[in-house]
């Protein structure tokens, strides 16, 4: 029996002393189940660039390991997974990467440990928003109220007509939130809201809701939701022989999405490079897909790597070895050159865990040169509340 | 016009799903929580013979049909007839099982992205005129082949040999068996064409809006509509299901979209409340359950 003991202690040594030799960071993401789709590439992506780090010489000469459990976008799986991250995988650095009702077990957890959370392609909650949670962080593209502002901004610049606006969200609390804002707030702009049609998730055809929609003859219509009630909606609208014009938001897989529908009236906004723009970041991410074999187009591959880049920039600031606290510190005041995938750096501050600034783009399908064109350069909104 | 349209072929997609639940239920009693997972293989069936068969879209579409079919057959033969014999809970709980199954082997071997079959076939969704309303080509085809397959079905269950002895199977079992009915080709041919009706369901819906994990749900939204009309009758799927989306798409239309997810269960309560056993169910069938 004690031999049996000591053989299982010295089996997990190297273990043990491979994880104490790296920073280890810990994520929960939806890597399975019907929202996958939406979260799964972003943990990928930034697993790979990390693996491709470590390939290089890691982070202040050590290498970053990546534990990554699926919660499956239930919160009981995503508090058991903050638990063994923190208590078995000792991270310095926890990262959720799913869906909103998973932020309340994790968040509870990381500040009983004191350990620093990252929400990567995750929702933004309105904790890292100024005046910011001490332990809360976020990178992820899109930001409540913000992507409204630009949204109704770019459609009262573009309107060719008085604009009478609907809207469509998904029947979940953050997007409905969203939409009811957006709806204020077009009145404030001097636009007539029409009609707002919440569709619940998934519905098995759209049409109805669509025909409401658009009976109530809007111009344009502003979608903020997850992409399948978005672009559905939308379908829906056409089909009906509707002709006004469409704005959404770009999620990872807009660029691509883009191409398959063709609509020249079909616009998405967003605050991440597409690979049209081919910098030479997007050749650097081509190359690390196809290294590492990605399941996922490299389209939908940005907002992981911002992730990577964030994690990256923060452990190089983090002297070894490294404790949450030091990591805490390096991400309270974090600048990240995120290589023209976004309009700018990403700035963290002690007050503001989103970030200072956030850069918008337009895009659309342009018919006549058959390619995904710029409708809206970058456009810059300070974040001050 | 266009509500009328609507109503139509939302009903039909309910029509086309529930087929498969009163299926295996009149014939062996077994309720199967798998249904929506077997849709979404169906669906990921034409994806794989779309690919595979490349500008032959018909000849993808047979296939998967007949695929469908057969994996219905291989899921009696290699699961369910265990289950002959045993209490009806034991089987419903070995299809959640495979449900549960189903959907981990899926996301492993076609991953989590969304596909579009009627893409990968080379064909487009079209908006068609109907009067005054419009339709999409795969809605058009969706009331088409809710209305083929019922009537095929009705046609096969009162004229055939086959469909006599599924009746005759579904009354009294025991007493089928005992005039020589072989009970496990029969259930087995039940689970074979519930699969394929599942699967053309979800072949279709994966065609007008693309095929993702979220088909398992639409497969249980249609079940309220199956439980009104008697889970026993097939009539009564067709029924149940018009009734179920009449109400849905009008109070989407009047009073409030979000009312849309609750009132297939609404209507199902209220059911339940004045007559359990459904509009066209049979009442001691129901009782025994």
């Amino acid at each position: 029996m004690r031999k049996t003991l000591w053989s299982i202690v010295l089996a997990l040594l190297p273990i043990v002393a491979a994880a104490q030799d790296a920073y280890v960071i810990g994520v929960s993401g939806a890597m399975t189940g019907p929202v996958a789709p939406n979260y799964a590439p972003v943990v990928e992506a930034m697993k790979a660039y990390l693996e491709h780090l470590n390939g290089r010489g890691g982070v202040n000469g050590k290498p970053v390991r990546v534990v990554v459990l699926d919660d499956q976008a239930q919160p009981s799986r995503a508090a058991t997974n903050a638990k063994q991250l923190l208590a078995q995988d000792k991270v310095v650095m926890l990262l959720n990467a799913s869906l909103s009702s998973t932020y309340a077990p994790m968040i509870a957890e990381a500040k009983r440990a004191g350990v620093p959370l990252y929400f990567a392609g995750a929702v933004c909650p309105k904790e890292t928003y100024p005046p910011a949670d001490p332990l809360q962080f976020c990178s992820t593209a899109f930001g409540a109220n913000l992507d409204s502002q630009a949204a109704l901004g770019f459609v009262k610049a573009h309107a060719r007509e008085p604009v009478k606006i609907g809207f469509q969200a998904m029947a979940i609390p953050i997007a409905r939130a969203e939409i009811d804002y957006a709806e204020g707030l077009a009145k404030t702009l001097g636009m007539t809201p029409v009609e707002k049609q919440i569709s619940p998730p998934p519905a098995p055809d759209y049409t109805p809701f669509a025909t409401k929609l658009k009976e109530a003859e809007p111009n344009w219509v502003w979608s903020w939701s997850p992409w399948v009630s978005q672009v559905r909606t939308f379908e829906a609208l056409r089909r009906l022989g509707w002709n006004g014009r469409y704005i959404t938001w770009a999620h990872l897989n807009a660029e691509d999405e883009l191409a398959r529908i063709r609509d020249g009236e079909f616009y998405v906004i967003g605050t991440n490079a597409f690979m049209e723009d081919n910098l030479p970041v997007h050749a650097e991410m081509r190359a690390i897909a196809a290294r590492t074999k990605l399941d996922y187009p490299v389209s939908y591959l940005t907002e992981g790597f911002v992730a990577g880049f964030v994690v990256e920039a923060a452990l190089r600031n983090t002297a070894w070895p490294p404790t949450p606290q030091k990591v805490l510190a390096a991400m309270n005041n974090l600048k990240v050159d995120l290589k023209g995938l976004r309009g700018g750096p990403l700035e963290w501050t002690k007050d503001n865990h989103f970030r200072t600034r956030q850069y918008y783009r337009v895009w659309r399908w342009d018919p006549a040169s058959n390619r995904v064109v710029r409708a809206q350069d970058w456009q810059a909104i300070d974040v001050k509340r | 016009m266009q509500l009328a349209v609507n109503i139509v072929v939302l009903a039909s997609i309910y029509a086309l799903i529930c087929c498969g639940y009163v299926l295996i239920y009149r014939v062996s009693r077994v309720l199967s929580l798998a249904h929506g997972e077997l849709m979404m293989l169906g669906a990921y069936g034409l994806y794989a013979t779309a690919s595979l068969f490349g500008g032959h879209p018909v000849l993808a579409v047979a296939a998967a049909g007949t695929l469908a079919f057969c994996v219905g057959i291989v899921v009696y033969a290699a699961l369910m007839w265990r289950m002959t014999g045993e209490s009806v809970l034991a089987a419903v709980l070995a299809t959640i099982a495979l449900g549960i199954l189903l959907r981990g082997a899926m996301i492993l071997v076609f991953g989590t992205q969304t596909q579009y079959p009627l893409r990968d076939l080379g064909w487009s969704n079209a908006s068609l005129a109907v009067g005054s309303a419009r339709i999409s080509a795969v809605g058009l085809a969706l009331v088409l082949a809710t209305a083929l397959t019922y009537g095929a079905l009705f046609a096969f269950l009162r004229g055939t040999r086959w469909g006599i002895r599924m009746r005759a199977a579904g009354q009294n079992p025991l007493l089928a068996a005992q005039r020589g009915i072989g009970l496990h080709g029969v259930y087995a041919l039940a689970w074979g064409l519930a699969t394929f009706t599942g699967g053309m369901a979800g072949m279709l819906i994966a065609c007008d809006a693309g095929l993702e994990g979220t088909l398992v749900v639409i497969g249980l939204k249609a079940f309220p509509a199956a439980l009104v009309g008697g889970l026993d009758s097939l009539a009564g799927a067709l029924v149940g299901s018009l009734v179920v989306s009449a109400a849905e798409v009008l109070l989407i239309h009047y009073v409030d979209p979000l009312l849309s997810d609750v009132v297939p269960f609404v209507v199902l309560l209220a059911m339940l409340a004045v007559r359990p056993w459904g509009l066209f169910g049979t009442r001691e069938e129901l009782d025994r359950v």
